[in-house]
């Protein structure tokens, strides 16, 4: 049995001085760890170092950053106490970054020599951009009301391309996971990936609401605001606080495109600055079978119904009165898609992957269709997830899509157990489905140099 | 011959469920394959802050009958198990008798539409 020093390891900012709190643990003394496995973790901010005035402070729209640490290699933890003192003396960055820091050792069952890497710590780096610097909340990984989340390994150089997740439930379970942020997802990909998740709060992310939101102008969302504004604030109804923080939160979503979205990385070699996404999951369950249009301004809208139910009555009686709806056929949806598809493809190059739908619920027993008024696939959820599956097939014949087979993954493993109402995906299912999204991103893996003892 | 229906767990998580809609009357004649009702059932059971697992189902007749009792309405929330009718074979049946068993019905995923009573205040 060897103790080997749980060493920080390097990370870096020109001209900055980055600053981290105590460390957070996530199990307790003595835990048995499996290689990568994040065990705590702490928060991180950067100042301009002195002497380096025309330094730029990066991510300062990510008022969360944080960086959890994992061992390389599996052993039993045993913590250095006086790493965390707990409280907000864990939440506040009191020290500067130093990689010689020893926050542990790790008891390993060998006789060898660790090399300098696998005494390292790795580091999966997480930030959030907060849906309002209201939203802040100091306990735990990546706390609080996020318009935007995103991890990525602080490995060497860091991630050469980023996977944006736009979807509901069926996405966010895949790359949020089961515990805590990300931390599935990450132990489970050795590629040099960014994973960014932003949610459906309070929009739906359907294909042409995303493309509305991927071509508007500044002075288009300015209209949006004006519009909203006037309507909240002269209205029939009056509005409520749910109904400015609805709107608020509305607002933000539709005037930022995370289609276009680029990010600064920090890792062990330094700031890094990335483009927008190379790869983008969007889900089938997310085109409703009819969108919202602005009567005056035209722009597409449409939210979950427990999404409109949150609101307040002033947004509902503006979305009643100002928004026509429009029912969408299979072909519609498919033109929607095409046109998203295209646009993203010659704007940024972004290799789309769509989730299809469970088509059966396990629990049918049809044995005469006559009390299904027609057309059917209006009405029997299985015919119509059918159907739209066999729409993304060919709709696949003419764009460089990726499907990922929910409906045949789920019918593996047991839909009916591990994906009950078509959307809300049990643990095991979850890891299928992000097994399958990094087995068809034709994305390298990290080099050999790179990879997880 | 008495029959009776009661919710039955469509799916194992379920603990309840809601009516949506009654398609038949107290007193009508049911001919198999009519609808009689349209479900809600949310799994997250009542967690409405959350995104709620919900589905929809209709419950359709296997068999023919005459709908003695309908013991809902739309907007009932029902416990699996709780009764939802009473049918009977023929008309004039007499009501103190003891159902004979379960009335057979097929169940089915539906979309949410128009005519549920979730669907009023929208």
């Amino acid at each position: 049995m060897k103790a080997v020093p749980l060493k920080l390891g390097e990370l870096k900012a020109e001209g900055l001085v980055i600053r981290r709190s105590p460390i957070h643990w996530l199990c307790e003394d003595g835990h048995l760890c499996r290689p990568s496995e994040v065990v705590g973790f702490c928060t991180i901010s950067m100042e301009v170092a002195l002497n380096q005035r025309g330094s730029n402070i990066p991510m300062t729209d990510e008022l969360d950053f944080q960086v959890a640490i994992a061992p390389r290699t599996a052993g039993r933890l045993r913590m250095d106490k006086s790493s965390s003192p707990g409280g907000y003396l864990s939440v506040h960055g009191l020290h500067a970054w130093n990689s010689d820091d020893i926050v542990g050792y790790l008891e390993v069952a060998t006789d060898e020599a660790l090399d300098t890497l696998g005494q390292e710590l790795r580091l999966l780096m997480l930030a959030g951009r907060r849906m309002s610097g209201l939203a802040d909340v100091d306990a735990g990984l990546l706390p609080g009301w996020h318009s935007r989340s995103r991890a990525w390994w602080g490995d060497h150089e860091g991630p050469s391309a980023t996977l944006l997740c736009m979807g509901i439930c069926d996405a966010a379970g895949i790359v949020r996971g089961n515990q805590v942020p990300f931390i599935e997802t990450f132990e489970s990909t050795p590629r040099a990936t960014q994973v960014v998740y932003v949610p459906d709060h309070p929009v739906l992310p359907c294909a042409p609401v995303l493309l509305d939101q991927f071509l508007r102008t500044p002075a288009q969302n300015q209209a949006i605001a004006a519009d909203l504004g006037a309507a909240l604030s002269g209205g029939r109804v009056t509005a409520t606080s749910d109904d400015w923080l609805f709107a608020g939160a509305l607002l933000s979503w539709l005037e930022r495109s995370p289609l276009r979205d680029t990010y600064d990385v920090v890792t062990p070699t330094g700031l890094r600055h990335l483009g927008p996404p190379s790869a983008i999951l969007l889900s089938l369950s997310s085109e409703a079978p009819s969108i919202l249009r602005h009567k005056k301004l035209g722009y597409a809208l449409q939210m979950l119904r427990h999404r409109q139910t949150s609101a307040g009555p002033a947004i509902r009686a503006w979305l009643a009165s100002e928004f026509d709806t429009i029912k969408r056929s299979i072909g519609d949806i498919r033109r929607d898609y095409r046109l998203l598809i295209e646009t993203v493809a010659k704007q940024t190059g972004a290799k789309i992957f769509i989730l299809n739908r469970m088509s059966t619920s396990g629990y049918e027993d049809i044995v005469s269709y006559s009390p299904f008024d027609a057309p059917m696939s209006d009405t029997l959820e299985n015919i119509a997830a059918k159907e739209l599956n066999l729409m993304l097939h060919d709709l696949a014949e003419e764009c460089d899509i990726s499907i990922i087979d929910v409906d045949a993954l789920a019918a593996e493993i047991g839909g009916a157990e591990h994906l009950p109402d078509g959307i809300h995906h049990s643990a095991a299912m979850q890891a299928v489905l992000r097994s399958a999204i990094f087995s068809a991103w034709d994305f390298p893996l990290q080099s050999a140099s790179l990879a997880v003892k | 011959m008495l029959f009776d229906l009661r919710l039955t767990k469509i799916n194992p998580n379920m603990s309840s469920g809601m009516i949506e809609c009654c398609y038949v009357q107290p007193g009508s004649p049911i001919k198999a394959g009519e609808k009689l009702f349209d479900l809600r059932v949310d799994l997250s059971a009542g967690f409405s802050q959350y995104c709620p697992p919900i589905s929809y189902f209709r419950v359709v007749a296997r068999e023919s009958g005459f709908l003695r009792k309908l013991c809902v309405k739309p907007g009932d929330n029902v416990n699996v198990g709780d009764l939802l009718a009473i049918l009977g074979s023929s008309i004039d049946e007499n009501d103190d008798e003891v159902p004979a068993r379960s009335l057979r019905v097929t169940t089915a995923g539906i979309a949410h539409h128009s005519s549920m009573w979730s669907a009023r205040d929208q």
